[in-house]
């Protein structure tokens, strides 16, 4: 091949490269502006500040959904946290490398790449249903477990890579100090790894607050803002009933979600305001992880 | 006698690697660790026991005929779930066709041609893009590509390469169809395939790229030669995992492929993936045994072929090592 033709051919291929990375910025920017234009003009403080109940009209206050998206990830990080800390230090601290330990490995990485449908449809029936008496059908208390479940393996994962970038010199030398293994972990491991622990919890959040598929299956979807208070239901155990645990709740996927399934009581104007305030939401929740991991960065 | 005691020199003698020789037994902070891995653990495998359980009388009752029956009747109590396993694979292929070039150029892009000021600027655009919940996604293209599928696309392509079957539009009098859901997933796992295989790429060792300059090529032959040979384990991983998400997406899925039940023939005719059937049907027939039983089972076989693709990952994983 002649040098021209080698240099064309570069120079296409640079041009295609070029021109696919600018159409991807450009259908983020497509995306992003329609969603705004579409939305931010309708958004004012009565829609921010009112549950979609107190006004006339489906679609036409928010404040439930923002709420219940916030208790949502709030809680099923709760919920998931302890659990994917103590696996995360479990498998790289305890664990000895064998079948056992490997077999639990491969089960997290399958469990991680369950579609969050059949994370939402086994949620349906084994928590709301079987469950029942415990979490009241689709409530709170059924969503945040599901979407604990669902984010379990992805906090897990982030905390094991966390605790990965812990320099071992640190932890030899706390052992050469006398400590033992469970205060080598408390006094050197996770403060070092503190860091990436707690944007592993932040992307958690972020991951819990936009899903839609296990929030539509497990928690129901409730026009009200939430209640405080113990009520009596001899359908639950000990015969009450605590609100809002074992109620359901509204989310912003769910408000998104309705403007779809209901298009004949709300114009997708609706939609678009709802999804507005949920990516901004989910880019706060991002951001902080992001900034989390950059200033707190160790070593 | 079993005491917490008795129980944590068990778990110890059973899973722990080492013991220190100066430590007297174990805090209570370590026995909440175990217990912890213990419940998560539990949960998990409870999880995967449970769709199997669940699904496992409709395979009883209707055996292969699951898998390759066209006929879904709840009150005959005849399941067959075809249809669906053909429109999420078509969706899934149609997804990959449009992503794995698109994504794969940009990664290029980003990682070699791009000077550092522009890649600075696409990178968290392309991080942007997995912000982007799927609802949110699906709403985009239900009230925007909706029209331009419909009016645009459709036309086009039915009248230029419409004598093909499968490109063939017979349904134009909607934009729903199994190309508007490939064209939405197409940008929800672009990004998913271009950061993993930017990284792939990226960790390609200097000396490679030095020697095939130092050998006169151009930096495409390099590319060409160097960096995607050996940075295809990373690729293929990015693909499969990209392949994963498309598969199990459901939000968006359902809003645009239309949810009719016929056999899709062409890529612009609609039809109704696993996913939706389950999304759509599971809260209002979760009380009939058979009918629960049947979308239990479509979220087995949906949890088997994602699984075989993770098995697929692993095994190139091995192999390059």
């Amino acid at each position: 091949m002649s040098v021209r033709s080698r240099r064309l051919e570069e120079k296409i291929f640079i041009i295609l490269s070029g021109a696919s990375a600018i159409f991807t910025a450009f259908i983020l920017i497509v995306i992003l502006g329609t969603i705004t234009i579409s939305g931010l003009p309708s958004i004012n403080l009565q829609y921010l500040t009112s549950a979609e109940a107190s006004l006339q009209g489906a679609g036409s206050g928010v404040a439930n959904a923002i709420i219940g998206t916030i208790y949502l990830s709030l809680f099923s990080v709760a919920i998931s946290l302890p659990l994917a800390l103590s696996l995360a230090i479990y498998l790289k601290r305890y664990a000895k490398d064998t079948y056992v330990t490997r077999f639990i490995r491969l089960l997290i990485e399958v469990f991680s790449g369950t579609p969050s449908i059949i994370v939402g449809v086994v949620g349906l029936i084994l928590i709301c249903l079987y469950l029942k008496p415990i979490t009241g059908g689709w409530s709170l208390l059924s969503g945040s477990i599901a979407l604990a479940i669902l984010i379990l393996p992805v906090v897990e994962r982030s905390i094991e890579v966390a605790i990965d970038t812990v320099p071992l010199e640190l932890e030899d030398a706390s052992y050469a100090l006398g400590a033992n293994k469970w205060h080598t972990i408390r006094g050197i491991t996770l403060p070092c790894a503190i860091s990436g622990i707690i944007a592993g919890t932040v992307f958690g959040i972020g991951r819990a607050a936009e899903e839609s598929a296990v929030v539509a299956l497990t928690t129901g979807y409730s026009q009200y803002m939430p209640e405080y208070s113990i009520g009596h239901n001899s359908k639950l155990l000990f015969g009450i009933q605590i609100y809002p645990f074992q109620d359901a709740i509204g989310s912003l996927p769910m408000a998104i979600y309705n403007s779809f399934q209901y298009p004949m009581f709300e114009s997708s104007g609706g939609g678009f305001r709802a999804a507005f305030i949920l990516i901004l939401i989910i880019l706060i929740i991002n951001m902080s992880a992001r900034l989390i991991l950059r200033r707190w960065k160790i070593g | 006698m079993w005491n917490a005691q008795s129980v944590g020199k068990y778990i110890e003698g059973t899973f722990l690697k080492t013991r220190v020789k100066n430590s007297t037994g174990h805090t209570s902070a370590e026995y909440f660790i175990f217990a912890g891995t213990i419940i998560s653990l539990f949960v998990i495998t409870l999880f995967l026991f449970f769709i199997i359980w669940e699904a496992l009388p409709v395979f009883k009752s209707e055996g292969f005929g699951f898998i390759t029956g066209t006929v879904w009747n709840y009150t005959t109590n005849q399941y067959g779930i075809l249809i669906f396993i053909v429109s999420t694979i078509a969706i899934t292929v149609v997804t990959m066709l449009l992503a794995c070039p698109l994504s794969l150029l940009t990664a290029i892009f980003l990682a070699e041609f791009a000077p550092a000021r522009v890649s600075n600027i696409i990178m968290p655009m392309v991080e942007l893009l997995i912000g982007i919940p799927s609802i949110v996604y699906g709403l985009f293209g239900l009230s925007f590509l909706y029209y331009f599928v419909q009016f645009d696309i459709k036309p086009f392509i039915g009248s230029t390469l419409g004598f093909i079957p499968i490109f063939a539009n017979g349904s134009p009098n909607t934009g729903q169809s199994l190309l508007l859901a490939s064209l939405i997933l197409t940008v929800m796992v672009l990004p998913t395939i271009t950061i993993l295989s930017l990284e792939a790429m990226r960790s390609v060792p200097r000396e490679y790229i030095d020697a095939s300059n130092a050998l006169g090529a151009t930096k495409w032959e390099t590319i060409k030669k160097v960096i995607i040979p050996t940075a295809k384990p990373g690729i293929i991983a990015g693909i499969l995992l990209g392949l994963m998400r498309a598969m199990g997406e459901t939000m968006a899925v359902v809003m645009l492929t239309g949810n009719t039940f016929q056999m899709p023939t062409s890529i612009l005719d609609t039809g109704y993936a696993m996913t939706s059937k389950i999304l759509m049907d599971i809260t209002f027939y979760y009380g009939i045994p058979s009918g629960r039983s049947a979308l239990m089972g479509i979220a087995l076989v949906l949890f088997v072929m994602e699984f075989l693709i993770l098995v697929l990952v692993k095994a190139m994983g091995a192999r390059f090592k």
